[in-house]
């Protein structure tokens, strides 16, 4: 009996000790473009019909073109120039002390808007967030700290801000053409996100921010669409807001 | 196809019986095996392919697409990995509107093995990603995270363990920190720690406890920065046990996995594939019986290369 138990013990720890490690000996690595065979699962777009059915009867609508491909680039492109206009333009609708606005590059989620319709999933699409419209109180001295971050992150999309990148720091910041005042406290239109601390601009935690009530993506629709309702398509420009030092 | 591969299978495994005597030995017929992983990171509910809109991105990426891709690649190959390195969630109008269900269903309906969270899987806040969860067939994996009094608490596991035709892969996840980058309101009660630690510890115990063959990270802590902060290359750095390092976060379109000497000099791969699901990455390993050999790297060939991809 005894014995047997033994055995059964020496037999149990065979097995155990033959599950032996394999190692990794040779790898070899491939990457394929997803749709650019035109090979589809059919079953997958069934199962996406009726969320695209209803989602497309709003997302679809057009309310305006662009006549120019805007892009996604650092220290400054046309598509956060478009986004920081239409956040400096909402603002003042709702305060015209508001000089300038200021938005994070990392919001900005998609690489380029082709040039063309504009639907309304478009801007879902670029600014898929219910990020809200704030306008701070931002005394100059915090103003400055906060182009050296944005410098630091190689330039964010601003409106009636310039300033000049010079080794992660920022040389000749301007207010509306003007140096600015770091004895002035500055109406700055920004978002909730960076307002609350957001993309480390915790700085801004403590100052006072009126909300505006209206989600970014609103005040884009809404830009667009004043545009089409005087029949100018979208085109913003690189205006040298921010730029790096020669 | 199938049937001729059936056929080897079914031989091979009379071979080894044959050759080990049907005794419960591993085979020695069997001393090499193949793993194929594949893998996907921050497709932001990017559900349809890119529209055609004659912009460089249009007309790829899309779910029908990928699954087709995994379906020819599972019946080609035996033992098909597919994982994902978070922000599966938020960038479509279909998140906005469904909050994350179509996006799940679809991972489970393509058989994913296995993902961890990024920063955005927060979007629609604990309660809505818990709400989630009973939708996804595969677990979603954070070690560095803590759930405790959320929503969430005892439903992330650090790890999993999966066995792939004979081979032991422990796959963990790994998180971004949340402070200053994800809403206070969204992320509420999680705790977030160090993924250097964790990364450590969890290796350390798939490898030496566990005894995996293979571990795997899945990561959302980014690719690397010009800055200290922690990225795959610094897990890569810093840690012992990892294998293989599957990122996300940064957006990098890698043309090849990058290699990274660990804390004892051997080498990390690391990759990740952009964003958008317009990229599925594969990896090809082999495994023997051979320890402590260098990881021979063969030839690699991309397939259907994007154009310029961002």
């Amino acid at each position: 009996m005894r014995a047997a138990l033994i055995y059964i013990l020496v037999f149990l720890s065979v097995i155990t000790a033959c599950h032996k490690a394999y190692y990794a000996q040779s790898y070899s690595s491939r990457h394929y473009a997803v749709g650019k065979n035109d090979m589809q699962d059919s079953s997958y777009i069934r199962f996406l019909q009726p969320y695209k059915t209803r989602m497309d009867s709003t997302m679809q609508i057009v309310i305006g073109r662009a006549d120019t491909t805007l892009t996604k680039a650092q220290p400054e492109c046309t598509l956060g120039n478009f986004v920081a206009d239409a956040m400096l333009q909402a603002a003042r609708q709702v305060n015209p002390k508001v000089c300038a606005a200021v938005c994070n590059y990392g919001g900005l989620r998609v690489p380029y808007l082709q040039a063309g319709s504009i639907t309304i999933g478009k801007m879902y699409e670029l600014m898929p967030f219910d990020n809200a419209l704030t306008i701070i109180e931002v005394p100059g001295t915090i103003l400055v700290q906060w182009c050296r971050h944005m410098a630091a992150a190689k330039g964010w999309p601003v409106s009636g801000i310039s300033y000049i990148i010079n080794e992660g720091n920022t040389v000749d910041i301007q207010i509306n053409h003007r140096a600015i005042d770091e004895k002035a406290t500055y109406l700055i239109a920004t978002n909730d996100y960076l307002a609350t601390g957001g993309d480390k601009c915790n700085f801004l935690i403590p100052l006072k921010a009126t909300p505006c009530n209206m989600f970014i993506r609103d005040v884009l629709i809404d830009y667009v669409k004043g545009l089409s309702n005087i029949n100018k398509p979208l085109h913003p420009y690189i205006e040298n807001r921010v730029r790096y030092a020669e | 196809m199938l049937n001729r591969r059936s056929f080897i299978k079914k031989t091979s495994l009379g071979v080894g019986l044959l050759a080990t005597g049907a005794f419960p030995f591993e085979g020695f017929a069997s001393e090499t095996k193949r793993l194929t992983i594949l893998h996907t990171n921050d497709v932001h509910s990017r559900l349809d392919p890119f529209p055609q809109d004659g912009g460089r991105l249009a007309g790829l990426g899309g779910v029908a697409a990928r699954a087709a891709l995994v379906s020819q690649i599972r019946a080609e190959s035996d033992n098909v990995l597919l994982l994902d390195a978070g922000d599966m969630l938020q960038g479509t109008p279909y998140f906005n509107m469904y909050k994350g269900e179509p996006e799940i269903k679809a991972m489970s309906m393509m058989g994913y093995d296995a993902c961890t969270m990024g920063n955005h899987d927060f979007d629609a806040g604990i309660e809505g990603f818990a709400r989630l969860l009973p939708l996804a067939r595969f677990p979603v994996l954070v070690a560095n995270y803590d759930f405790t009094s959320t929503p969430l608490e005892n439903k992330i596991p650090p790890y999993t363990i999966i066995n792939k035709g004979g081979i032991k892969v422990g796959v963990f996840g790994l998180g971004i920190e949340l402070e200053g980058l994800v809403s206070r309101a969204a992320f509420g009660n999680t705790k977030y720690y160090d993924p250097i630690q964790a990364a450590k510890s969890v290796s350390e115990k798939l490898k030496k406890v566990e005894k995996c063959d293979m571990v795997i990270c899945l990561s959302h802590l980014g690719y690397e920065y010009e800055t200290n902060k922690i990225s795959d290359k610094t897990i890569a750095k810093e840690t012992q046990y990892i294998d293989l390092i599957i990122g996300g976060h940064t957006h990098t379109f890698l043309d090849s996995p990058a290699i990274q000497r660990n804390i004892v000099g051997a080498d990390v791969v690391i990759n990740q594939v952009g964003w958008g699901g317009v990229r599925l990455g594969r990896l090809d390993y082999t495994f023997g019986r051979k320890k402590d050999a260098k990881l021979y790297k063969s030839n690699s060939v991309n397939i259907n290369k994007e154009t310029s991809v961002d």
